[in-house]
């Protein structure tokens, strides 16, 4: 019985088509990049996929540049592109939250963006935080994704039960409604306030001491939480009495986290709640929350010498230092990065779908103005209170290479005064030594 | 001719030294080994070499060698010394408890009654369930504001308004190894219970015959025949507590403030949350030599008896 293998090919014939099988298997990945020299890389955290695979696909009928597209959860994002970045993997744009910036640039990893015409047009109508979020050392690192910032939102029908005619406007005013709440049996704790060791803790803290007209540095880069007036110690005693003193925030915010807390207020367990700005539309939506109907937002609440402040943060399209190094490669990603943060087809597109989408915010003001996006905000909230916040939102100070290091121990340092195993002046102490310590390592 | 004689001698000392079997077995196994070696001994080799540099991803260009440096600036680290403790409190708690309860429960199923084996299938389910899968279920569990804790004492009136559990840091790390003795008492029971079936009856006839009492059979036959598998549960579990993570991972994060704060917690923030690999592979080196040091305590109290 002939074998098949044999009646056709010999073994020289089989030696020399696998020869030149390999010799091919080794020279595709480079014809594939010589016949694809203006395909890009783009990564992203997993939001709003689809949304951003349509653009993705528009980009690439109108440009005729082809992008390969990754995602990967937000959880694991920095910790992933780090090892991207450190392994060399191709990458053009990505996204890049303001917490990262100077660690990325400080690394030599992204590059920037100011160089590019097309792209620096659009400074002129984001906001003033939007552009110093996306700013390190008096360079523009990208263009808007998406922003946000920490609201101030109070449950309208407990106020009114409580005998007030307005919500509180500072945070003394929040204890004294918080009071009355109690002793009227409305809620237990009517203050939320999330105070978990995760990623939201440093947003939470940094409105604290914003809104009661504190700064975590100064201008040259040093510490100055530790001073009374303009520095964490208010905001933090604020909380720490809240706690311990009037009992109007529960024991349990230093293991609430975001979410945890989002659905107590959801659920009616309080009246006040400090949550990021998009929370709103799931708060006033009848099929997700109990409270729909009754949640407002108002100005954050002032201390001392605070002036309704709050904290802002940005998530924004950068360019990688290896796309930036190809001039043509960086053409095509200013291309990209202008497609996703600027306008197509002359109009912010992207951020629009964004928000229409899953009420994600934007960095740039002629959105405000939008029939479709006015009737949007204003079917759950007011339009010119969010808009009047976000005008006083500030960018965080602290946002440094060694911000992730030093976040670690002033959480720990404000939830052990919360917890009561020191007093305010010790951990913030404590945390303002790291915070010098840290400075002086880099 | 002169190259075959040279070869001779070589052929003939690997013959005599190994056997045909031994040689057959060598190059099977060298695939094995081979692997063994890339994926094992390498990255155990390379992370000590690691922990000789100060490294820190997000600062590549500069990664100087320091020597032992990491290893010396662990005494200085007041948060070091802060996780052992609380590694060492939350190991004791939890293997005594494991050890304890793992006896009763063995004992019980060592007995002859209706319902022993479905009772054996019952108590083995938390082994089953996934480290993860258990954490979020003790998450619920404990939850302050809605969990099933909280819910059933208020039902039974024992309480008169939620409480924090997890919040309160007096009771983080103990709860938290109530998580862990609830998933790893099932695999010390089985454990113990093959120690106790491999008991000969005749001793408790023998013990009988000389008058002896329930607890004078328990204590002088029971346990010391017991031995082995207490030294196995001991040595396991132990191993499994200093260098457990997932539950302080999901219930805490170590949190609040540092009352859940160990050893391996502060390994993963120094390591992925602070990217400094050098001093993150040299105190994973710590933790595996205090391992190996207990280890060889029990072996060398416990095992000399047995």
């Amino acid at each position: 019985m002939s074998r098949p293998f044999n009646s056709h090919m010999r073994r020289r014939d089989f030696l020399r088509t696998s020869a030149a099988a390999g010799t091919m298997a080794l020279a595709a990945p480079r014809l594939a990049l010589a016949q694809g020299a203006s395909d890009l890389t783009m990564h992203t955290w997993s939001a709003a996929v689809d949304t951003v695979q349509s653009h993705l696909n528009a980009f690439t009928a109108s440009s005729g540049i082809n992008v390969n597209y990754g995602n990967s959860p937000w959880a694991q994002y920095r910790e992933g592109m780090v090892t991207k970045f450190v392994g060399g993997a191709p990458l053009d744009m990505m996204w890049v939250s303001d917490a990262w910036l100077p660690e990325w640039v400080e690394a030599g990893w992204i590059a920037p963006v100011d160089g590019f015409k097309n792209l620096t047009q659009y400074n002129s109508e984001a906001e003033e935080f939007c552009n110093d979020s996306m700013t390190y050392n008096g360079r523009q690192y990208g263009l808007t994704y998406y922003t946000d910032y920490m609201a101030f939102l109070y449950d309208e029908e407990k106020v009114k039960a409580a005998g007030f005619d307005a919500p509180p406007t500072t945070w003394d005013e929040v204890v004294e409604q918080s009071l009355v709440m109690k002793e009227k049996g409305i809620s237990d704790y009517p203050m939320m306030l999330a105070m978990a060791q995760e990623s939201w803790l440093i947003e939470f803290m940094s409105t604290l001491v914003f809104s009661h007209g504190g700064r975590f540095i100064d201008e040259n880069g040093m510490s100055s939480m530790t001073s009374e007036k303009d520095g964490a110690m208010e905001a933090l005693q604020w909380v720490v009495d809240a706690v311990s003193k009037h009992g109007i925030v529960s024991p349990a915010c230093v293991e609430t986290g975001e979410l945890s807390g989002l659905k107590a207020f959801a659920s009616g367990n309080h009246a006040f709640a400090m949550v990021a700005k998009y929370r709103l539309r799931m708060l006033n939506d009848p099929e997700q929350s109990q409270v729909a109907g009754n949640v407002q937002q108002t100005l954050m609440p002032k201390g001392g010498n605070g002036a309704h402040n709050t904290v802002g943060w940005m998530r924004f399209h950068g360019m990688s230092s290896q796309a930036a190094a190809d001039p043509i490669r960086a053409e095509a990603t200013a291309k990209l990065i202008e497609w996703f943060g600027g306008k197509s087809d002359g109009a912010y597109k992207f951020q629009k779908l964004l928000f229409l989408d899953i009420g994600a915010g934007f960095g740039v003001k002629p959105l405000f103005d939008d029939p479709e996006i006015k009737a949007a905000y204003n079917a759950y909230g007011d339009v010119e209170v969010i808009k009047a916040q976000q005008s006083l939102a500030m960018q965080k100070d602290v946002v440094t290479p060694w911000f992730g290091e030093w976040n670690e121990t002033n959480g720990t340092a404000w939830q052990s005064a919360i917890l009561g195993n020191t007093d305010v002046a010790s951990a913030i102490a404590k945390s303002s030594d790291a915070w010098d310590e840290l400075k002086e390592d880099y | 001719m002169t190259d075959t004689v040279n070869i001779q001698p070589g052929r003939s000392r690997l013959r005599a030294a190994f056997g045909y079997e031994e040689r057959s077995a060598m190059i099977f196994l060298a695939p094995v080994m081979l692997v063994l070696m890339l994926v094992a001994v390498f990255p155990i080799l390379y992370s000590l070499y690691l922990s000789f540099f100060r490294i820190k991803l997000t600062r590549p260009n500069r990664t100087p060698f320091v020597w032992l440096d990491n290893y010396t600036d662990l005494f200085g680290n007041e948060l070091f010394w802060t996780s052992v403790a609380r590694t060492v409190v939350f190991s004791v708690v939890s293997v005594s408890a494991i050890a304890v309860i793992a006896l009763l429960v063995s004992l019980l199923l060592n007995q002859d009654f209706r319902f022993r084996r479905v009772l054996s299938t019952i108590i083995l389910v938390p082994w089953a369930i996934p480290y993860v899968a258990n954490a979020l279920m003790w998450k619920w569990i404990y939850d302050s504001g809605y969990g099933a804790l909280n819910g059933l004492l208020f039902q039974l009136d024992f309480i008169s308004r939620y409480m924090v559990f997890l919040g309160d840091q007096n009771k983080t790390i103990y709860l938290i190894a109530n998580a862990f003795v609830w998933k790893e008492v099932p695999l010390a029971t089985i454990l113990l219970l093959v120690s106790l079936k491999a008991i000969p009856s005749d001793l408790y006839a023998a013990a009988r015959v000389d008058g002896a009492t329930v607890w004078s059979r328990f204590v002088h036959v029971t346990l010391p025949a017991m031995k082995p598998g207490f030294l196995l549960v001991m040595i396991y579990e132990t191993m499994m507590a200093i260098r457990h993570f997932d539950l302080f991972f999901i219930l805490t994060e170590g949190g609040p403030g540092d009352a859940s704060h160990v050893l391996s917690w502060h390994i993963y923030v120094e390591t992925f949350r602070n990217l400094s690999f050098g001093s993150g592979a040299a105190m994973s080196y710590v933790l595996a030599l205090v391992t190996f040091a207990l280890s060889y305590i029990f072996i060398r109290t416990l095992g000399r008896r047995v």
